[in-house]
């Protein structure tokens, strides 16, 4: 059995593996680069999206993951933008008044361009007719002609009244004017009689004088009924003459305009509509100076604004399909709104208050939008998805959709809809769409699955090298020297902890060249070196390390208990991370086990007392098993044993402390100190093997900063799992120790190698006789275990006497 | 009576139905910015009264064609409400052009009255030209002033 130091020797991770430095990029094989193809990496994205974007089918939309900052939205416009070119462009939209019914505007169509077009030529007529109807009405040819329809009413009129006076003068009765109406008085000798006088009449003379009176009333209820008739077959008359000269005012402006629009139908019936609407309300078109407020004169503005055209979509010809993104995709700015105006307290609308969303400013395009915003506006993804099913945009307010509003409102024409959605949002929120929204799935088919990491392989690290160049150039940013590229890629490499890896993640590769330059730039240098990357990793790192000071602080000064040197046993340090966001780091805490006879349990305190989540838990139980699974198995476990992360007041999570737990009891059942110059990360199976964990950078670096304040003298180092060395991307003050021998790090593959680490002793390996071997520690723990097995067996026969006896 | 030469007599001539803003038009411009006063004598039309003696008398409505009995009382209250909407009407507009007012109802038969009214000397005799047909016309043409006759519409000057 080989010495344990010579075991352990060998499990001592070389310095080359700490940090894979990236070698000259001249070795690389630039050939392979494709240039101009930024995003190398994604190609699975890229296809995906390219896929979505050409599929002209419906429910074709895509939905990009990625995180914050993979550049989702750049790749998104450009591939939009490559297919966007080749397309036609899409019409222009209009919205028109509809004489019939105004409240329901209508929507019309035009090609590109046509629309802009169409709309000041309306602007035109509008302006034209404005001076072309009140002049045709100001005309003396008109101005004769409505004075002689008048003259001939009012002779009528005159002739009515003349002769009834006339038959009333010669049957002798005067008709008097009183302020309210008319009276008929007989007259004698051109006087008005009275009663005594006409009392003095003979009876006949009487009688007849009363006839008359009572016959030229009637014809004077007669005359007086015609008149309103009169009045209204004069009205008539003039509307017509009114009539007729607005139709052949208008008629020949609109002429041009049919002239011009003869290829489109819908134009042309508008046109006569609108000249129909015009000949019917010429009165309304006379500026005819009447009394009153000025509030209420005639508004003719307002009139020929009935004419006007709402062009609420413009395209241009020659610019393809449109690419929309709409950062604010709140309802009114995604399906569009009514606005209103107050007039005189009372807010009103019409058809040219109808304003388009970004769904139709894209429609015959790409439409870029961001999940979490769509879904944080009210409203929002429902009116999406209606439209989307529906394939058009109908403008209403939320309101009115859901039926909350009854006051009349405007209910313009929908507008069909063809546009290809591009959602913009983070994994988890698809895959919570796709697991509650049944819809979802229907109408956004294609994934584009952005990757958070490249393989780190010569043909990637050079095309990584290109990337970087670029996000320089674009960037504004000083010349980066070759080393200082190579250690941005081995930066991009810690970023993916994984020493094999490079994060793809755009933004934070963007800020960490940005700070280099800025760190280059203070000292005045007219190149990036390798020195303003780490200046811009240390800054950033400080200017986060608040709370990391706090607990290297509170470690110092003894307040957090953390051993660094001797030996204890059931007390080892484990690896802790906390992650705040932008800054991760990790620290040790020492965990402690205890252990005596019982029933086979091993208590977690953290879950307990509720501390520990659900991951914990299950490292805890796997621990259990892997404990009474390698030893005495032919006994009932009768350990009790109880596990703690001391000092720790919140939550503990996930298995990576579970190596160190395990080695903790083991410890605590062989009596065999545990060195505290060491710390343990990584997570254990049923069969003691040690697997991965993560921030696994992070953990060492915590643990070292701590030994490093005390002092590091050759004996610390920390034990990770074997599986995470690929995973090592360590900073340049743990290389430096390491390379000068003054902290190590093991990486194991199974329990037996961290114990015989953590104790010094041989794990032991069972012999052919089924035993471990002696002075071994796992002899010491299961001899342990057998006692307490015996233990239990006398105590619970002894408790069986004594019941025997009672 | 003694007079100041500044000052303008104006007699205004005026019956149930005559166009009071025209009439007053002519007053305003017959002082051509002078101090004036002003004798108004309300002309009413004893024919009505005459006809509303009679029992079968009735009123037609211009409005409705309609008819009611055309009584005593309803020729009094014409009376009263034209007289009195007049004098209101006029008062105000005095008031606001600052010229004494005197305001006189005349029944077209009371000559004594008629007489004393036209014994007085006046600057401006302002009529409507309705009164051209009534008896009255004769006995206010009497006086040696200018004349004003208003139609509904114009104002005709015409020195007498």
């Amino acid at each position: 059995m080989p010495a344990v130091s010579e075991q352990i020797r060998k499990l001592v991770v070389p310095a080359s593996q700490l940090r894979r430095v990236c070698q000259p990029l001249s070795k690389a094989r630039p050939e392979t680069v494709e240039p101009g193809e930024p995003f190398f990496g994604q190609q699975r994205a890229v296809d995906a999206l390219r896929f979505a974007i050409d599929m002209e089918r419906e429910g074709y939309n895509a939905y990009v993951l990625g995180p914050l900052g993979s550049h989702r939205h750049k790749l998104v416009e450009e591939l939009a933008k490559e297919r966007a070119l080749s397309r036609p462009a899409p019409d222009d939209w209009c919205y028109i008044n509809n004489f019939a019914d105004p409240e329901r505007p209508r929507a019309l169509h035009l090609p590109a361009g046509k629309g802009t077009e169409f709309r000041d030529n309306m602007r035109t007529l509008i302006d034209e007719m404005r001076l072309a109807i009140p002049a045709a009405f100001e005309a003396d040819d008109y101005r004769s002609q409505l004075k002689a329809l008048e003259a001939d009413t009012q002779k009528e009129v005159e002739q009515q009244w003349r002769s009834l006076e006339t038959q009333a003068s010669s049957k002798g009765i005067a008709v008097l004017q009183t302020p309210t109406g008319y009276v008929l008085a007989p007259l004698r000798d051109g006087k008005v009689i009275d009663d005594k006088e006409f009392d003095k009449l003979p009876e006949e003379q009487r009688k007849e004088i009363q006839a008359a009176v009572q016959s030229l009333g009637e014809e004077l209820h007669l005359r007086i009924e015609q008149m309103p008739k009169l009045r209204k077959r004069h009205l008539e008359r003039v509307r017509a003459l009114d009539r007729e000269v607005t139709a052949h005012a208008v008629k020949l402006l609109l002429d041009e305009l049919r002239q011009s629009y003869h290829e489109f139908p819908d134009v042309l019936g508008y046109l006569d509509e609108v000249q129909q609407n015009i000949i019917e309300n010429a009165q309304e078109f006379r500026q005819t100076e009447e009394p009153g407020l000025p509030f209420l004169k005639k508004d003719t503005s307002a009139l020929f604004a009935a004419y006007e055209v709402n062009l609420v979509v413009r395209n241009e010809p020659d610019d393809g399909a449109p690419i929309i993104y709409e950062p604010n995709p709140s309802y009114p700015n995604l399906i569009g709104k009514v606005e209103h105006r107050a007039e005189m307290g009372a807010l009103l609308t019409d058809f040219r208050m109808v304003r388009s969303g970004a769904l139709l400013q894209a429609n015959g395009g790409y439409l870029v939008l961001d999940i979490h915003r769509v879904l944080g506006r009210p409203f929002v993804w429902e009116a999406l998805k209606q439209s989307l099913f529906t394939r058009q945009v109908r403008i209403e307010s939320p309101a009115e959709t859901l039926g909350f509003v009854s006051t009349g409102t405007l209910k313009p024409e929908p507008i069909p809809l063809d546009v290809k959605i591009m959602l913009i949002g983070e994994r988890w929120l698809y895959y919570l769409l796709s697991a509650y929204d049944n819809e979802f799935g229907v109408l956004f088919k294609v994934a584009a699955d952005f990757d958070d990491d490249l393989e780190r392989s010569t043909d990637n690290v050079a095309a990584y090298a290109q990337l970087v160049k670029e996000r320089i150039r674009e960037c504004g940013l000083l010349p980066f020297r070759a080393a200082a590229v190579r250690r941005v890629i081995e930066q991009r490499a810690r970023k993916a902890e994984d020493s094999e890896r490079l994060s793809m993640h755009m933004r934070s590769l963007d800020d960490l060249l940005m700070q280099a330059d800025y760190w280059a730039r203070r000292r005045g240098a007219k190149q990036v070196a390798v020195d303003d990357l780490r200046e811009a990793v240390r800054q950033k790192d400080r200017r986060l390390d608040r709370v990391q000071n706090r607990v290297v602080d509170a470690i110092r000064r003894g307040t957090l208990l953390v051993d660094t040197s001797g030996e204890c046993v059931g007390q080892v340090n484990g690896l802790a991370v906390l992650d705040l966001g932008e800054s991760q780091f990790g620290h040790p805490v020492r965990i402690t086990a205890t252990t005596r006879v019982g029933t086979g349990d091993v208590v977690d305190i953290e879950r307990e007392v509720e501390l520990g989540g659900a991951i914990h838990s299950k490292g805890m139980m796997i621990l259990s098993a892997a404990l009474s699974s390698r030893f005495a198995p032919h006994l009932p476990l009768s350990m009790h044993g109880s596990v703690v992360f001391e000092q720790s007041y919140s939550g503990v999570e996930g298995d990576s402390a579970s190596v160190a737990e395990l080695c903790a009891l083991m410890s605590s059942l062989s009596e065999l100190p545990i060195r505290q110059n060491i710390a343990v990360t990584g997570s254990i199976n049923q069969l003691g093997r040690v697997q991965a964990v993560g921030g696994i950078n992070e953990k060492i670096e915590g643990f070292h900063a701590v030994c490093m304040e005390r002092g590091l003298d050759g004996t610390h180092g920390a034990i990770i799992p074997e599986s995470n060395v690929q995973h090592l991307m360590l900073n340049d003050d743990v290389v430096a120790s390491v390379r000068s021998r003054k902290f190590k790090v093991y990486a194991v593959t199974h329990i037996d190698e961290a114990i015989e680490i953590l104790t010094g002793v041989t794990a032991g390996k069972r012999g052919k006789n089924g035993e471990f071997p002696e002075g071994s520690v796992n002899r010491k723990v299961e001899d342990q275990l057998i006692r307490y097995a015996e233990d239990r067996k006398h105590f619970a026969e002894g408790q069986d006497s004594d019941e025997q006896d009672e | 009576m003694s007079r100041t030469s500044d000052k303008r007599r104006i007699l205004l001539a005026i019956t149930e139905t005559s166009p009071l803003q025209a009439l007053w038009r002519a007053v305003v411009e017959s002082l051509a910015g002078s101090h004036g006063e002003l004798t108004t004598v309300f002309v009413s039309d004893d024919r009505w009264h005459r006809a509303a003696s009679l029992p079968f008398t009735r009123e037609v409505s211009k409005v409705s064609g309609d008819s009611e009995n055309f009584t005593r009382e309803r020729a009094q209250q014409i009376d009263e409400d034209t007289v009195g909407r007049t004098h209101r009407e006029l008062e105000k507009l005095a008031s606001e052009a600052e010229l004494p007012l005197e305001f006189a109802v005349l029944p077209e038969h009371d000559a004594s009255k008629l007489r004393e009214i036209v014994s007085v000397q006046h600057d401006v005799l302002v009529l409507p030209s309705i009164l051209k047909s009534r008896p009255i016309y004769a006995e206010l043409t009497r006086l040696k002033c200018r004349v004003y006759y208003v139609d509904t519409e114009e104002t005709t000057d015409t020195e007498e």
